[in-house]
């Protein structure tokens, strides 16, 4: 038997894959309480429930080399201003309802889910509803009645899914607050509906 | 600050990141194998392989802006570097962990070799 | 059973056996997969398919789950497959294995069930406690983790306490802390809050540290243990080695979970954080390319068993194009910004999946296989000829290069014309998907799962029938210990 070589030995190794593991773990354990403190709601990237109650439009941040939110003027959803605590009790009903549905293994949302169907990650701002005055309203009845409604020439149909008039308001209100969130210029060169440039 | 790579350039992208996997692979391939059977001509091939691996990654630098800012520059240099290096210590490490073996098979040793059936091994 | 041939349970120890039943329902579950795959493929071509009846996102959810599912269930029963040879002592709770063995399986009956015909339910609680959590990859109702969670932890205990009560090898040392890995992080995606970029922050911890971190660890050991089996590497050597691994891949996989944090929300700051350990991601691929040509050089390949060693070959080709070409070629920001989300990514995932687990797993069916028959002679010019393991070989993997290929030129036709040209927004989503490269790409993933298909039932066929002409026992293993 040969003399071990320190830095190829088993002892060694089994040192390092403990240390390397523990290390990064420990480094994501950290990066974890900064990035949990930015995407809370209310927080530096993702608004609090409550900016329903606004205008959200996007504009380009030199700085940055992106586009970026912009919470504007007042403009309730179906014209009814909500406290925070309502905000987030309607979100809340509008997530678990596109968890219910399982709107995510057709759709994606933020980019992650399957791909039969468009991103819903700024599907508020989409330029498909026409005009901002008949959105709210269009959204509402394609939600709950989706299925005659052929919009694209590749006969793809989103099925009927049971969802109450209730449930498609809270959904919208899911939607209008995901598309305010900050999320580094995904997706690419999106134009807004209404949106000057 | 990332600098998304324009439109023209997505093949080329797409291409040389591929080839970077590729290139460094095939380079480990041969460096290896020149190594094991000590044969020069492999080794030329090795660091031809690597050359084609410093293009790709100076392609992919290039079309996905990595020069613009200086992080992204220090990975591309870490890149070239690390990718030159990484078999050159892997080799050792293989030649460190196998030596008891080496050793026994150097001095054809029968003893530490025991044929065994496979059945209760 | 005249077809099947003579089955020998008699050969195999506790853990084997219960190792064989993890086995047969993964075999099935890895049928459902294909199964469902094929419809969801077809719905692409054919839109009004089953419509209203098995939904798009039906098919594809039982497609994705009931992948998860059977590679968990074929990891699973490979590790109670070498713990009585590793530890050299019984199972501690074979009888708690078994019990755990049937609640996971009639569980995973129930949820397949229920999203089958159920499918979903009202937007509240109750649905996703009941039906269907409606989070990719982890679909499962709440009541289904818990119970997965109960299991995993009783298939922990048997690992942990058997190798605690024998002798605990480095195999096993890995293998126990890895399963306290995998049972621990399974919790980050147990919980609902209405904030998405929260939900995926940590839905991200369960896919992307299971995915890339633990299970590319416990396939590692199954590897390792694998070669000592096959080849009759060295131990020490092999457990070197295991180190040396897990060392690279916890080192680039841990924080490599960065390039999933670029669009949902998550810090700017992990835009470099991705970008350097996307870069390290080569690293472990390059070691073990030099290590097998080393390994290869010294020794003479003599396999016991020719069709696992070929896919633990294949293992280590598909881990390199799959994880590795595929994974680099879109995964910094700045080109990921115009791919994620697109077929790009389901191209990257069918090949990755498939070349760094499913071929590691079927590897370990046919060295249960060979034992189960009683250690047959599984090396060259096996009775019955080979011509099944190989066409079955050979048909998987075309059908799956045929489907990864579409996809990717699929995805690339999206990258273009609905992210940089179109606007991405759903016109341009409908313009890219009606495009002739979109078109004919989903049209050859389909002929690619048809072929993957006709693989799968000859593997089946084959499992079920290697070996039963065979007399001869099983070449004579080299050992050196």
């Amino acid at each position: 038997m040969s003399k071990e070589i320190w830095w190829a030995s088993e002892s060694f190794w089994r040192k390092n894959a403990i240390w390397i593991t523990a290390g990064s773990f420990l480094v994501l354990i950290f990066l974890t309480f900064d990035t949990v403190s930015q995407i809370t709601a209310g927080g530096k990237r993702v608004p609090g429930y409550s900016v329903i109650n606004h205008r959200i439009t996007y504009e380009f941040d030199e700085s940055r080399n992106m586009q970026v939110p912009v919470i504007g003027v007042e403009e309730p959803l179906f014209g009814q201003k909500l406290t925070e605590e309502e905000a987030q009790a309607l979100v809340t009903r509008g997530k678990l309802t596109t968890q219910a549905k399982n709107c995510m293994n057709c759709h994606t949302l933020l980019g992650n889910g399957a791909y039969y169907a468009p991103d819903l990650t700024k599907s508020w701002l989409d330029q498909s509803w026409g005009s901002k005055d008949i959105r709210e309203q269009e959204m509402v009845d394609f939600l709950m009645n989706p299925q005659d409604r052929l919009h694209n020439g590749l006969g793809r149909r989103m099925p009927n899914l049971n969802i109450t008039e209730e449930e498609a308001r809270a959904t919208i209100a899911f939607l209008k607050w995901m598309s305010s969130i900050d999320t580094n210029g995904f997706p690419a060169n999106f134009v807004s509906i209404d949106q000057e440039n | 600050m990332i600098e998304p790579v324009a439109l023209k350039d997505f093949f080329l992208t797409f291409f040389s990141a591929a080839m970077v996997i590729m290139t460094g692979g095939l380079y480990a391939l041969l460096f290896a194998w020149g190594r094991i059977k000590s044969r020069p001509g492999f080794m030329q091939l090795a660091y031809l392989s690597y050359l084609g691996l410093f293009v790709s990654v100076m392609t992919l630098a290039y079309t996905a802006n990595l020069f613009n800012t200086g992080f992204w520059t220090v990975i591309v240099v870490l890149m070239l570097i690390g990718y030159l290096l990484a078999p050159h210590a892997i080799w050792h490490l293989c030649v460190g962990t196998h030596q008891d073996e080496l050793a026994d098979e150097a001095a054809s040793v029968k003893a530490f070799s025991t044929v065994v059936k496979s059945r209760g091994v | 059973m005249a077809v099947i041939g003579k089955l020998d349970s008699s050969n195999l120890n506790g853990g084997q056996k219960l190792g064989l039943k993890y086995f047969s329902v993964a075999v099935v579950l890895f049928g459902a997969q294909v199964l469902f795959g094929l419809l969801a493929g077809l719905q692409f071509l054919y839109p009004d398919l089953l419509f209203g009846v098995l939904d798009f996102s039906v098919n594809r959810m039982v497609h994705i789950n009931a992948m998860v599912v059977w590679l968990l269930f074929g990891f699973i029963g490979s590790s109670y497959w070498l713990l009585e040879d590793e530890s050299g002592v019984p199972v501690v709770g074979l009888k708690l294995g078994n019990l755990g063995f049937w609640i996971l399986t009639l569980a995973v009956v129930v949820v397949v069930l229920v999203y089958l015909l159920i499918q979903i339910g009202d937007g509240t609680h109750t649905s996703i406690w009941l039906i269907n959590e409606g989070r990719e990859y982890i679909e499962a109702p709440r009541w289904a983790d818990i119970g997965i969670v109960v299991c995993v932890l009783v298939f922990f205990y048997n690992v942990a306490a058997t190798f605690t009560k024998g002798r605990f090898t480095g195999v096993g040392g890995v293998l126990v802390l890895d399963l306290v890995a995998l049972a621990g992080i399974y919790l980050a995606g147990m919980w609902f809050t209405p904030n998405i970029s929260m939900d995926q922050h940590w839905w991200w911890w369960v896919i992307h540290l299971w995915v890339e971190a633990t299970w590319e660890v416990l396939v590692g050991c199954l590897m390792a243990y694998g070669l000592m089996k096959t080849l009759g590497v060295r131990r020490k050597i092999v457990e070197t080695w295991l180190y040396i691994e897990v060392a690279l891949m916890f080192g680039s996989g841990i924080l490599g979970l960065g390039h999933h944090y670029f669009w949902i929300g998550t810090p700017e700051y992990w835009f470099a954080i991705g970008g350097f350990f996307s870069a390290l991601e080569p690293v472990p691929l390059v070691a073990m390319v030099v290590h097998a040509v080393f390994d290869a050089g010294h020794h003479k390949l003599k396999s016991t068993n020719h069709p696992a060693l070929a896919w633990i070959i294949a293992q280590a080709f598909g881990n390199f194009f799959g994880a590795g070409v595929w994974g680099f070629m879109h995964t910094l920001p700045q080109i990921n910004l115009y791919t994620h989300g697109t077929q790009w990514t389901a191209s990257h995932g069918h090949f990755a999946f498939f070349g760094a687990y499913v071929t590691m797993v079927i590897a370990f069916f046919y060295i249960a296989v060979q034992k189960w028959r009683g250690n047959v002679y599984m090396s060259g010019n096996i009775a019955g000829g080979a011509w099944k393991w190989k066409w079955a070989l050979a048909l998987l993997h075309i059908g799956m290069l045929a489907m990864t290929m579409a996809l990717l030129i699929s995805g690339y036709e999206q990258s273009h014309i609905e992210r940089a040209i179109g606007g991405s927004d759903w016109v341009a989503y409908f313009t890219a998907q009606a495009h002739p490269w979109f078109v004919q790409g989903m049209k050859w993933r389909q002929i690619g799962g048809w072929i993957f298909a006709a693989g799968f039932v000859l593997l089946v066929w084959d499992l079920l029938t290697i070996g039963k002409r065979e007399t001869r026992p099983a070449q004579a293993l080299v050992q050196i210990d």
